[in-house]
């Protein structure tokens, strides 16, 4: 059995558009983690891996990963890398301490994710998005997230009469949950249905608050052997899974566009690993870039027959009280969504959770288990990680 | 509603200055000066499509004949998309060019309303969708014209054809029919 690996400690920057540098995130993160861990010194860390999208593309900056480690003060000696991954660059970070750590390379690793998105030329940052496609053959007819996850809630809608009020409500909880949760984008701004609603339509169906934003920060966690695991906490957050599948990446390999099964796939790789099911995962951090992702979402998890994840929204089974609590943190679209550190953020949050530290208006009652997954790209790959709470394996 | 222009663009043909007369006139050529079109290639989602750029310049050569076509494997029978250098099947490099079928269904569409990439802007409203090629295993991603997006319905039927970019390039969309 390999060793076991735990995240004991995180911190997030407030998410939004921000005047800040991709350097400045990285300080801002590194200063902010120091605070959440006051046991942690810089001499600890041995390894550190960088979650960033396209520094490339936003910052006009390669090479990032020893930038980051001078921005937050940390001179690794064992392990450096960044980790890429478009939308799952930050869980990818965890995941590579992950295996370090379990491997006996690493023993205390930080996992960074910092993105700057918000650029004076909103053209470019659309271009940098659509580079994430397939950029010679499915670049150039104007392909970007939106219109993709559009067709995805066209079908759905079409093959199992999911409603707009159906994404409207998905959109509406985790802007709630957002409201408890000072770092997201959207804390200070409410959103009701009828809200959401009436705001403009970005690809049709979609409408804006359907849709995850640009945005800017940055989050990091700690993540320690099992000897290492009390120095820093009693509240770890044990890894106890972790899954991906690579389905397709041109868009003319998408499929259905309605069942996920490389999702499922991944699900079933992490909860076997940890020998669970998903009716024993008490929350979820799952990826809502759009409101139509977290109801396919909702069925390639098994957490209801497929086609129902609309009426499993609208029912609140996803919502604090119901089956599962889903994107207690706010999400993605009440959080924004900063490619590289998302993965990360929402790693924090299960780890804060785990510890009871939340707002009592989103804490889920006594957790014990639970799952984050993030989708890439036009949901061609899946990444999912499980973890347990508490002092058990 | 019109139709959105050829997102294409001019790549501008720049040239040296000429030299200030000299008594000696140079016999070494003038240097060849390669500037980055506008926007610059690596923002430019078109790609280079000359023999020099590309092993697939046929797929772009035979799109100024007004053809769409890709590469299929002559060992396992695998159509490809988009057209490959090797098989992903069999691995095979040996590939055999076909073209593609001229008609077909849209599967699933939505519209750029906002949010264009980089050069795109200006074609703002546009149709994106997935079409079902007929008789083929294929379904391809593209831009719809022909038809404002408002008038589009998913089983429309839309013809696959080839277009020219201002600078000389080709690129392929669907348009609405009947």
């Amino acid at each position: 059995m390999s060793r076991r690996v735990a995240i004991v400690g995180g911190a997030t920057t407030p998410f939004g558009v921000r005047p800040t540098t991709w350097s400045e995130l990285a300080q801002e993160v590194g200063a902010a983690l120091f605070r959440a861990v006051p046991a942690l010194r810089a001499e600890d860390v041995d390894s550190l891996f960088v979650g960033s999208a396209e520094p490339e593309r936003f910052a006009f900056q390669s090479h990032v990963a020893p930038l980051a480690a001078e921005q937050m003060g940390l001179r690794p000696h064992r392990i450096l890398q960044r980790t890429e991954l478009a939308c799952a660059s930050g869980q990818s970070a965890i995941r590579s301490a992950y295996a370090a750590i379990a491997a006996g390379l690493s023993d205390v690793a930080v996992a960074v994710g910092v993105e700057k998105m918000n650029l004076p030329s909103m053209a470019e940052a659309n271009s940098s998005m659509g580079c994430v496609m397939d950029r010679a053959w499915d670049g150039p007819h104007g392909a970007t997230a939106p219109p993709f996850f559009a067709m995805v809630a066209q079908r759905h809608m079409l093959e199992h009469g999911t409603t707009t009020e159906a994404l409207a409500r998905v959109s509406e909880k985790n802007h709630r949950f957002a409201n408890t949760n000072p770092t997201a984008q959207f804390y200070a701004k409410t959103f009701s249905s009828e809200k959401l609603l009436g705001l403009p339509v970005v690809a049709p169906p979609l409408r804006l608050g359907d849709c995850s934003s640009m945005t800017d920060g940055a989050a990091a966690v700690v993540v320690a052997g099992e000897e290492f695991v009390r120095r820093f906490t009693d509240r770890p957050a044990w890894i106890r899974g972790t899954g991906q599948y690579s389905d397709f990446h041109n868009l003319a390999h998408a499929g259905s566009l309605t069942q996920w099964p490389g999702l499922t796939r991944a699900a079933g790789e992490a909860l076997g690993r940890a020998n669970l099911t998903i009716q024993d995962i008490d929350f979820a951090e799952i990826h809502d870039c759009f409101t139509i992702s977290e109801i396919v979402e909702y069925e390639a998890l098994g957490l209801c027959p497929p086609g129902e994840g609309g009426s499993y929204a609208l029912e609140g089974r996803s919502d604090l009280g119901g089956d599962i609590v889903i994107n207690p943190r706010g999400g993605l679209l009440g959080c924004g969504h900063p490619l590289g550190a998302t993965g990360i953020a929402q790693a924090v949050e299960v780890f804060q959770q785990f510890a009871g530290v939340v707002p009592a208006a989103r804490q889920v009652p006594d957790p014990r288990f639970a799952l984050v997954h993030n989708l890439s790209g036009s949901a061609n790959v899946h990444s999912v990680m499980v973890y347990e709470g508490g002092g058990g394996r | 509603m019109s139709e959105p222009a050829p997102p294409g663009r001019k790549r501008p043909r720049v040239t040296v200055a000429p030299a200030p007369p000299t008594s000696v006139p140079s016999e070494r050529p003038r240097p060849k000066v390669v500037v980055a079109p506008s926007p610059p290639f690596l923002l430019d989602f078109f790609p280079l499509q000359g023999a020099g750029q590309t092993r697939l310049s046929r797929f772009y050569d035979r799109l100024k004949e007004g053809r769409v076509s890709t590469t299929c494997c002559p060992r396992d029978g695998e159509v490809h998309w988009p057209p490959r250098v090797a098989c992903p099947i069999c691995h095979g490099e040996e590939l055999e060019w076909i073209d593609l079928p001229e008609h077909g269904r849209i599967y699933a569409f939505s519209a750029v309303l906002g949010g264009a990439p980089l050069g795109m802007e200006a074609d703002v409203p546009f149709a994106v969708g997935l079409v079902d090629l007929a008789g083929s295993p294929l379904r391809l991603f593209g831009r719809i014209v022909g038809r404002p997006w408002t008038a589009l319905k998913i089983g429309d039927e839309v013809r696959l054809e080839s277009y020219p970019l201002a600078d000389g390039r080709s690129f392929y969309r669907f348009r609405a029919v009947g």
